[in-house]
């Protein structure tokens, strides 16, 4: 029994309800819902909100890391049943997990302070907040598949009421949307489990599987059956086909820090489970060669391309990030289903990889949001003149995601590339980094243009003001898209430089098509050339990591190979 | 013989007279006899247990020193005596749970009528699990019934009388098949007293005796219980039954009558019959598949339901239907299952009922789907209740719905041709239970200001909220996009500056308008005044009711956590059983 394996997971889930059920009272919000940007509001939440949210935080995470990192403890909280206690124990992928959660917490944290003003109800928010981090940090230390599965399942049921944040009849749909795709995939990981119970020595996770052969014996139609079940319910939260359409579904209504940690880490505990239930209770001998290893793999390769392809037609700019992560999330599963060391070691690469990129990307979002009520990618032609720092970072986190070395995304594709080719799956060992290939293609094609038009918004912005302005706009909105061609560059300058020429009265907007873009006094009033420094802060450090992560890749892919070599 | 032995025949006594003793006391003094009745049999079922369990067998109590064919008969097992004494508490908690609504719900001369019911419920109840002797569990089984109809019927409405009524058609047809069973069995075998049945049974049974008709009176006893338990074909008395009479009718009901009969039915199996015979019959087959689909058939009912309690009713149709599933498996395992989902689903189900009722307080006393909105703001221990139970029928782990789950699970791997349908059944139903119980949280959970959001039908305000949102803007520009630049200029130039301007103040003065009650056709709509008339909930309004569902909670948290000494508990019971 180690106290203080408890105490991060217990401290913020306490300190979160108390918060939940406290008297504190937000600021009242003059109009609720999204019809004011928050820069026209006061600029932070209020004082008192933020430092008890950011002293719990930061207890709880210095706690946790403080836990995974210092040796391995095991707990026992209480016992279920006979032979299943809920169990909690430090391994080598919790730790990767934990540290990975809690960075992104933090930082997600740090802008939502601002950012939440915009959105109102933050008690709430933050209240479900904190406790969602003790529940991750629970359902990463798990140390037998019930612990794991009740965790997994409070999980969903914690971040629930960050999807339906603003309470809109679309934001609730898409929460109760989420909330099936993952009870429906949880059932599935659970109908596994009955069989597991039966089928294996115990629950508790070991590398290398603990399956009981003598008693599998026969039964080996079965038992596939349901550790496919298990990987199509668990794969339900990472986004997998066939059961991925929650994510684009349930990003946009969300508001964007919930987005980033949604995309960034809790779709990454459909991964951890999925890692669990293969690598930890049924080994990955079992599966190897198996239909189930064939159908997974196809399933994630259908996925990355797929995502690739309705993000790159996707125009609404937070659920084109949510394919995206549809799409990535599939990478991990497909170097999962490699069962290699390399394709292991590169989807734990991209474990990390992906949690810093798109949580990033995510929080770009919140900006435009923010300052702009920008939710669509015609919108966002020549913000790059407004928050230059901003979209750097943008830019930064965009290549990584594309895997340009040397940022942190090439290393972790390269590695899932290799493992591909050295496994003897046939035409999936040519195919899969076929597939990774054309999809990073189209990631670049869907990311990057946001940040070219940024920059240069072309000869469009040039017109100078009213209506033909906007159509000019809408014009260039036409082809964000397209590839970039030579004599934009020039006139992007150009316009740009008139723009400062003229002052700042009239900024080159954007178009909506229902003319509502009067409705953001925040663009007109536009001094600001950054958001706000708690803001971009987050931002900065994500971009420097996903970048630093390729640079120095060293120490993170010995510690991925050395689990892959655990348990392969 | 100690003295503790007597006391499970006390009980029964003691609850049977105190019926008519609250027929002639007040309405006040009737409620304080019968809690203290159930108190003190709940007090005396511990001492049974305790005295029960060292001794590590039954003991058979013969009323009046007659011996067996002319004797009546009460056999006291572990199981039987933690049965009572589960029973006790949870009709204490239903009880309390229910005094508001007693008081202002039933007729000010007819109080002390209902807890005479009560005691009679109880006693039934107690016959039910102690006896040893076939026809008198049947005339207990007749008593149960009467005194469930007046539970039913003593509020007052067209309802009610219409709900019992059903009711009490069903019960008698139920009774009666029960009957013919017995007779028949008793035909075959000379006895009424179960172990001695049990005895000529498998003499029978060894020589190939009277198959048919012993199949015949397993048969006609099985669907007997099975109608007075409401299996999912006989079910259409329940919702009527359990939604509107008054609360502590419906926990009572819904957790303990019903049990009383599958409990009766475990008996019957296990030692009447005897297990091994039961086993061979296809009655089981049928028990099996008709509890599967009853798990599916009342969570789709329920998932339609549009009023609270009625929808809680539906669901117990889907429990009781898991309880057949487990009997259905003709295993050990699945019968222990089915015993632990009796007091899962106990413990549960009457926590919904006041939960619920909590939950209609603070929303005007109103029970349908669209009133409670917010009300777990509102009352917010009831919505923790609601949420708790809500949970556990879901299936989350900590709490007792899902220990069940997992027991049948267990119980259906491995069984030969009943595995993949259990599991899959399982999984449909926590499926199903996860729509309708979720959708109640997330509605229950939903600020008020945002119910013109969440509200699903109403139409002129979906069109507001697709202009807000910007939903309808994607088909704009994607317009924009196909027709190519010629006409997103055009399009463009259609919404100039003043125009959205125009719409923007346009939306948000009739949104205000809207908020506040003058929009003509939704200040129409009964369930906004309803909502309007919401009021605060605090703890200690009704703290009879909200130390029930403290009490409640616990229980199911109990169950749910500490499941294991229950689990052998009930091992040990139907060991006993032999």
């Amino acid at each position: 029994m180690d106290v203080w394996l408890l105490v991060p997971i217990a401290l913020p889930v306490i300190c979160g309800a108390v918060l939940l059920v406290s008297a504190f009272r937000e600021q009242a919000v003059s109009d609720a819902g999204d019809s004011g940007t928050g820069a026209e509001r006061e600029n932070r939440v209020s004082a008192g909100l933020c430092a008890y949210v950011g002293a719990v935080l930061g207890i709880s995470v210095a706690l946790a890391l403080a836990a995974a990192w210092t040796g391995d403890r095991e707990a026992v909280l209480f016992t279920l049943l006979d032979a299943i206690p809920v169990y909690f124990r430090v391994d080598a992928v919790g730790r990767l997990f934990v540290t990975v959660v809690s960075v992104i917490w933090v930082l997600a944290a740090l802008f939502a302070f601002v950012y939440m003003r915009h959105e109102g109800k933050e008690k709430r928010y933050f209240g479900f907040y904190l406790m969602l981090y003790g529940v991750l940090v629970a359902f990463d230390f798990s140390g037998n598949l019930v612990t794991m599965y009740l965790f997994y399942e409070l999980t969903t049921l914690v971040s629930m009421p960050l999807v339906l944040h603003n309470g809109k009849r679309e934001s609730v749909m898409a929460a109760l949307k989420y909330l099936f795709y993952s009870l429906c995939g949880a059932y599935g990981g659970l109908f596994a489990i009955f069989f597991l119970y039966r089928y294996s020595h115990s629950l508790t996770f070991t590398a290398g599987g603990t399956l009981d052969m003598a008693a599998v014996q026969g039964h080996e139609g079965i038992l596939l059956i349901a550790v496919f079940a298990a990987l199509l319910g668990f794969g339900a939260k990472a986004g997998m086909a066939p059961l991925h359409a929650w994510l684009p579904t349930a990003h946009p209504v969300a508001p964007s820090p919930a987005s980033a940690v949604l995309s960034g880490v809790i779709v990454k505990s459909g991964v951890l489970a999925v890692v669990r239930v293969v690598f930890y209770i049924v080994g990955a001998d079992f599966l190897r060669g198996t239909w189930v290893q064939q159908t997974w793999m196809a399933l994630a390769l259908l996925t990355v391309f797929m995502g690739s392809m309705l993000a790159y037609r996707e125009r609404v700019f937070k659920k084109r990030l949510a394919y995206s992560t549809v799409s990535q999330v599939s990478y991990i599963m497909f170097g999962l289903s490699l069962l290699t060391a390399d394709g292991f070691t590169g989807a734990m690469l991209h474990v990390a990889v992906h949690a810093v990129v798109k949580c990033g990307l995510f929080l770009t979002a919140g900006v435009f949001v923010y300052y702009f009520n920008y939710t669509r990618v015609e919108e966002l032609v020549g913000i790059g003149k407004r928050m230059p720092k901003m979209l750097w970072c943008y830019l930064l986190l965009s290549l990584a995601l594309v895997g340009i070395p040397p940022t942190g995304g090439f290393v972790s594709k390269w590695y899932l590339a290799q493992g591909a080719l050295q496994s003897d799956m046939g035409v999936f060992a040519w195919l899969g980094p076929v597939v990774l290939l054309v999809s990073a293609l189209l990631t670049a094609g869907y990311l990057l243009p946001v940040a070219m038009k940024g920059f240069f918004p072309g000869d469009a912005a040039a017109a100078d003001s009213g209506a033909g302005n906007h159509g000019a706009a809408a014009v260039a909105a036409n082809e964000v898209g397209e590839p970039t061609k030579g004599t934009k560059t020039g006139s992007g300058t150009k316009a740009s430089h008139e723009w400062e020429m003229s002052g700042k009265e009239e900024p080159p907007l954007a178009i909506r098509a229902d003319g509502r873009e009067e409705a953001f006094p925040a663009a007109k009033a536009d001094c600001r050339k950054e958001p706000a420094f708690a803001m971009l802060l987050p931002l900065v450090i994500l971009a420097a990591l996903a970048v630093l992560a390729g640079v120095f890749p060293g120490a993170l892919i010995q510690y991925a190979s050395e689990i892959a070599a655990s348990v392969l | 013989m100690a003295f503790v032995q007597n006391f499970p025949f006390l009980s029964i006594i003691l609850s049977l007279f105190s019926g008519p003793l609250c027929a002639v006391l007040d309405g006040k003094w009737a409620r304080r006899v019968n809690g203290a009745v159930i108190a003190i049999i709940g007090i005396l079922s511990v001492f049974v247990l305790k005295n029960v369990i060292p001794a590590g067998q039954p003991y058979v109590y013969r009323m009046g020193h007659f011996s067996a064919p002319w004797g009546n008969e009460i056999r006291v097992g572990v199981l039987e005596a933690f049965m009572a004494c589960f029973f006790c508490v949870i009709m204490l908690l239903c009880m309390m749970g229910g005094i508001r609504e007693r008081e202002t719900e039933i007729e000010e001369s007819k109080q002390n009528l209902y807890y005479v019911m009560v005691n009679l419920l109880l006693c039934s109840l107690l016959a039910l699990i102690y006896t040893n002797d076939l026809f008198t569990a049947y005339v207990f089984v007749e008593i149960n019934t009467i005194s469930a109809c007046g539970l039913i019927m003593i509020r007052q409405t067209g309802r009610t009388f219409e709900a019992a009524t059903r009711y009490m058609i069903m019960s008698l047809l139920g009774s009666g098949l029960l009957l013919l069973g017995i007779c028949y069995l008793y035909a075959v075998t000379g006895h009424l007293l179960m172990s001695n049945i049990r005895e000529q049974v498998q003499l029978l049974a060894a020589g190939g005796q009277h198959h048919i008709s012993l199949m015949v009176a397993l048969g006609l006893m099985s669907v007997g219980l099975a109608i007075k338990s409401a299996l999912y074909p006989f079910h259409a008395w329940l919702p009527d039954a359990y939604g509107y009479s008054t609360l502590s009718s419906s926990a009572i009901l819904s957790s303990l009558v019903s049990k009383g009969y599958i409990f009766l039915l475990i008996k019957i199996f296990c030692r009447v019959i005897g297990f091994d015979v039961v086993t061979e019959s296809k009655v089981v087959n049928v028990l099996f598949v008709f509890g599967i689909i009853g798990m599916i058939m009342g969570s789709w009912s329920a998932i339609k339901e549009k009023n609270l309690r009625r929808m809680i009713a539906f669901s117990s149709v889907a429990q009781i239907g898991y309880i057949y599933m487990g009997l259905g498996l003709a295993t050990e395992a699945g019968i222990v299952a089915s015993i632990y989902h009796v007091l899962s689903h106990a413990a549960t189900k009457s926590l919904l009922f006041v939960a619920a009722s909590g939950l209609s307080d603070a929303s005007g006393g109103s029970d349908r789907y669209a009133d409670i909105t917010g009300a777990g703001f509102r009352n917010k221990l009831a919505g923790t209740a609601f949420l708790v139970g809500s949970l556990s029928m879901v299936g989350m782990p900590m709490f007792s719905g899902f220990i069940s789950k997992l027991f049948f699970a267990q119980a259906a791997v491995g069984h030969a041709h009943k595995m993949l349908p259990t599991v899959i059944a399982l999984a449909i139903s926590t499926i199903l239970n996860a729509v309708y119980f979720m959708k109640t949280v997330i509605r229950i959970y939903t600020p008020m200001g945002a119910y013109d959001a969440v509200k699903g039908d109403g139409t002129g305000k979906a069109d507001g909220i697709g202009k807000t949102d910007g939903t309808g803007k994607a088909d704009g520009i994607g317009k924009t996009d196909g027709t190519g630049k010629a006409d997103g200029i055009g399009k463009a130039d259609g919404t100039g500056k003043a125009d959205g301007i125009g719409k923007r103040d346009g939306t948000g003065k009739t949104d205000r308008a809207e908020e506040n009650g003058a929009g003509s056709e939704r200040s129409a709509s009964d369930w906004q005044e309803v909502g309007r008339t919401g009021r605060q909930v605090v703890i200690w309004e009704q703290p009879a009711k909200s130390a029930a569902l403290i009490c409640f909670i616990l229980l199911n948290l109990i169950l749910g956590l500490n499941s294991d000494p229950i689990m052998r508990l009930i091992q040990g019971g139907i060991e006993m059983f032999d």
